[in-house]
């Protein structure tokens, strides 16, 4: 028995269960948990796909960071109420699983039909990961794709600014009128009763 | 001068052309205007007159070109006046009548709100009708044709306001359109056959020097019968003949001067022109001067009864002109155009002079016209009676005024071509002729005085013109008193071919005699029956009153066509208008819109508003296209 | 290897099927977010897979790239529900819904 069957034959169902069950929780706390499990399995999937790096990079930023990323806004908003079960829009469901079978469907057949099910990888990056898998990956990112590489570290800026910007709390009018509603109310100088207003004589 | 006569039409549309943008600022001078430039137009046609007559006889036909007006392919029509005696007649008593009608017009129309308007509208149908007569091809013919059609429904609707001149133009109009419907048929097949439409082509007039003349234009009977027959019924319209004589009638309405200038001396006579210029192709057809003949015969009897039933005195006068023109026709259908183009002249002094002392009458009692309610008035109006009784004499054929010589001129021709049966019958209906019009002076002028009204003799601006009027139709005889011979009868030789010398029939002087026995006979009738007051006519009138009703409405002609012909197409109308355009139409179009609200209506609801409803329809559409991609590969 | 490439594929469909679903039938926004997440993790895997499949490290820096551009994505998704959270003091995507007809 080669170790990736039986590596893969216990990740894989875990994964896809894990995913359906994020998929079904009513709490997001228990979702978002869910989830980090399913990241997981799929680190180890790498693992097994000869991406070593790939599956530290996966545990420590995609697990450790994003998801806990998504824990602070859940507990700090306070959205972990439970959902309502019932669908508001009619039919929604069963489109949706419908389309979910139909994508799933037409995957397998284009696999079928391209790489085929029988296919086994080659024997290893051997050639490729010339002194490690980081080492090679690093000589590729740096010379073949150097100009993303260049891009993406200003998207991460723009999105930091981004996300300045918008998380910013703005002074809002409502906020101004309900603080000067409780400010306390100083005594006027009573106004001169109003003439009533002589109306034009018409024409 | 002759060089000139495009003044002739163009001083009168000048005249139209100021009146109509400056006739409220000019005021009374309009009228003065207007009819200064009617007058000088008659000058200019008098120094045009001169100048052909001062032409030797072979070549009194000019043509003056004026300018290229259609030129398409083969088909070339040029804007030319023709210059011969036939036209220069015409052209001279359109004007010279005109002018005293315009001048009777300033006092008639005085004080009338839209008085600048009625001489821009004159002076246009004196242009129109000088363009008719003095057109040297068909196509300029039609236009001065339509054109007067179209100042006749302005003028008879002048007063719109009023519903029955409004209605009364529209049937003129649409009455003579039928004619000139068939009149332009005729046109286009003369094109069609003949190859041009230029009188000097068709119409084997000889041409001038230096002309280029194409050979003698058709001796095929058919088609000359179609072509005389077609243009014989704008003719008929035009004219006012049995049976699109039912516009004339009711044409009363419009201001007596139009009555006088349009349908009585000159637009009706249109007719009588055109056939008179054309006779050529009736002549190579036989049928047709015979058509022409039988049309005018009959109505010229059946106009004279029904003249004689009418109470109305402008509409005495209306079937009277419908009678003398029948006579016209007569006279054209038994070859005599010489006698038809004198009759047209004579009967344009004496009917214009006729239908203008009515119109004196008439601004003496306030626009009344019932003769039921007038009488005695020689003694208030002598003017107008004198100049009106020479008029009836004039028309009844009493020796020496003018219509003694051009209707006994109709008669004798009759008689003497071997016609007796036709000769007969015109001798009834001048019977009839003499009696009406006794009948008209007698209770107009004559016996007690059966209004309330006080007249009063026209102004000298009314009376004037009447004066030259009555000369003329005093006089006017004497232009063709010799039936061979006559000054006017030599003059339209060239047009008309020569006067043949009678060789069958009575004797000229024989007919005579007989011709004014009969007027005598009538007007004693008249005398005895209206003037003298021994019977009492208005009873008789009651004992004969279902005759006297068929006689009054025209042989129930009008109420013929009503029934079969204008409430069919006035149904029809209405269906088309409210069931298939208001319904079928309309409805088609509001359903269109309808469609497109509904499916709008429907199409909306993709708009829901929900997220998640549209993220459905982005992975729908990345499904359909992971198909085709799938199924492509 | 043993396992064929097809098996990861297929791993990798059922879990970005799972992913649309998610987007298309959980209400709350974080939810959907997460599911978003899913998606992506599932075509980095699918990368990886032909990655090894080919034999070259393109894919592995494609997944890569992914992995942040995901991280980047994150941050300002989620700044934009806690500003939406602020106004509307809900998370319900259902209530976002003006612009309707």
């Amino acid at each position: 028995m080669a170790a990736d069957w039986i590596v893969f034959w216990v990740c894989a169902p875990i994964s896809i269960g894990s995913a359906i069950a994020m998929l079904l929780q009513r709490n997001a706390v228990h979702a978002a948990l869910f989830l980090i499990v399913n990241l997981f399995t799929v680190a180890v999937l790498y693992l097994v796909l000869g991406a070593p790096f790939l599956f530290a990079v996966q545990i420590i930023v995609y697990a450790g960071a994003i998801m806990v990323l998504f824990l602070f806004v859940i507990m700090l908003l306070g959205v972990d109420r439970e959902e309502r079960l019932v669908e508001r829009l009619r039919g929604q469901r069963t489109a949706a699983i419908l389309l979910g079978l139909g994508v799933v469907g037409e995957v397998v057949f284009a696999i079928r039909a391209g790489v085929g099910f029988s296919t086994r990888a080659p024997a290893g990056f051997g050639a490729a990961n010339g002194g490690g898998n980081p080492q090679a990956l690093g000589r590729l990112l740096f010379r073949a794709y150097f100009l993303p590489f260049e891009v993406t570290s200003i998207l991460l800026m723009v999105a930091a600014v981004a996300a300045m910007v918008l998380a910013r709390r703005r002074e809002r009018p409502v906020a101004s009128a309900e603080r000067r509603a409780q400010e306390p109310i100083e005594p006027s100088e009573p106004s001169e009763p109003s003439e009533p207003r002589e109306e034009e004589p018409v024409g | 001068m002759l060089r000139q006569v495009w003044l002739v039409p163009a001083l009168p549309l000048a005249g139209f052309v100021v009146c109509l943008f400056a006739g409220t600022r000019l005021g009374r001078y309009a009228g003065w205007l207007a009819s200064a430039l009617v007058v000088a137009s008659f000058g200019i046609g008098l120094g045009v007159f001169s100048d052909l007559v001062s032409l030797p006889d072979a070549s009194r036909h000019v043509v003056r070109h004026l300018y290229e007006w259609i030129a398409v392919g083969g088909f070339r029509v040029a804007v030319d006046l023709r210059v011969d005696p036939l036209s220069m007649t015409m052209a001279l008593v359109v004007t010279g009548v005109g002018a005293i009608i315009h001048v009777y017009s300033i006092g008639y129309m005085d004080g009338d709100p839209r008085y600048g308007r009625f001489f821009a509208y004159m002076n246009l149908f004196v242009f129109f009708m000088l363009t008719l007569v003095l057109a040297e091809n068909f196509l300029l013919l039609y236009v001065g044709w339509e054109g007067v059609g179209l100042c006749s429904y302005l003028l008879i609707g002048f007063w719109h306001e009023r519903p029955a001149a409004a209605s009364a133009a529209k049937k003129a109009f649409v009455v003579t359109r039928i004619g000139d419907t068939f009149m332009l048929v005729g046109i286009a097949l003369i094109f069609l056959r003949l190859g041009s439409l230029d009188f000097t082509a068709v119409l084997r007039i000889p041409c001038g020097p230096g002309q280029h003349c194409p050979p003698a234009i058709t001796t095929d009977t058919g088609v000359s019968t179609v072509i005389a027959l077609l243009l014989f019924a704008g003719a008929i319209g035009k004219s006012a003949q049995v049976p699109l004589h039912v516009w004339l009638p009711d044409a009363m309405e419009g201001p007596t001067p139009v009555s006088a200038l349009i349908h009585a001396a000159t637009m009706v006579t249109a007719g009588v022109y055109l056939v008179a210029r054309t006779h050529v192709l009736f002549e190579v057809s036989g049928v047709a001067l015979t058509v022409v003949l039988v049309v005018g015969l009959v109505t010229a009897l059946y106009a004279a009864t029904v003249a004689l039933a009418q109470d109305d005195f402008k509409r005495v006068l209306a079937w009277s002109t419908i009678s003398q023109l029948g006579f016209m026709f007569t006279a054209l259908g038994l070859r005599a155009y010489w006698a038809a183009i004198f009759l047209l002249v004579t009967h344009a002094f004496y009917k214009a002079l006729l239908f203008l002392s009515a119109g004196s009458v008439m601004h003496a009692l306030d626009g009344e016209t019932d003769l039921k309610k007038m009488g005695g008035l020689r003694r208030t109006m002598p003017i107008t009676a004198v100049v009106c009784s020479i008029g009836a004499l004039a028309l009844a054929g009493i020796p020496p005024f003018a219509g003694f010589f051009s209707k006994d001129d109709v008669l004798a021709v009759a008689n003497q071509s071997g016609h007796a049966l036709a000769w007969l019958i015109a001798l009834v209906a001048a019977f009839f002729s003499a009696l009406y019009m006794a009948r008209l002076v007698f209770l107009a002028f004559f016996g007690e005085e059966r209004t309330e009204r006080y007249a009063h003799e026209a102004p000298p601006v009314m009376t004037v013109p009447l004066g030259l009027l009555a000369v003329g139709a005093a006089f006017g005889g004497f232009l063709g008193a010799n039936e061979t011979r006559g000054l006017l009868q030599t003059f339209l030789a060239p047009v008309l071919g020569k006067v043949r010398e009678p060789t069958q029939g009575l004797s000229g002087p024989a007919l005579a005699l007989i011709s004014v026995g009969v007027a005598a006979l009538a007007i004693a009738v008249g005398w005895l029956v209206y003037g003298s007051g021994r019977i009492d006519w208005v009873a008789l009138r009651v004992r004969l009153s279902s005759l006297h009703r068929f006689l009054a409405r025209g042989w129930y002609v009008d109420d013929a066509y009503a029934a079969v012909l204008v409430s069919p197409a006035k149904a029809g109308s209405a269906f088309l208008a409210y069931v298939v355009d208001a319904r079928l139409v309309d409805g088609l179009v509001n359903a269109s819109g309808q469609l497109v609200r509904w499916l709008a209506s429907v199409g909306r609801r993709v708009q829901t508003g929900f997220v998640r409803n549209y993220a459905l329809a982005i992975l729908l559409g990345a499904l359909v296209l992971l198909v085709y991609v799938g199924l492509r590969i | 290897m043993r396992t064929p490439i097809a098996y990861f594929l297929v791993v990798s469909a059922a879990l970005f099927t799972i992913g649309s679903v998610g987007v298309l039938v959980r209400r709350n926004a974080l939810v959907i977010f997460m599911s978003v997440e899913l998606q992506l993790n599932a075509v980095n895997l699918a990368l990886v897979a032909f990655s090894r499949m080919h034999g070259s490290l393109d894919g592995q820096v494609l997944a890569f790239f992914s992995m942040v551009v995901a991280a980047a994505e994150v941050v300002v998704g989620l700044a934009i529900i806690v500003s939406v959270y602020r106004r509307r003091r809900s998370a319900d995507v259902d209530d976002v819904n003006l612009l309707k007809w």
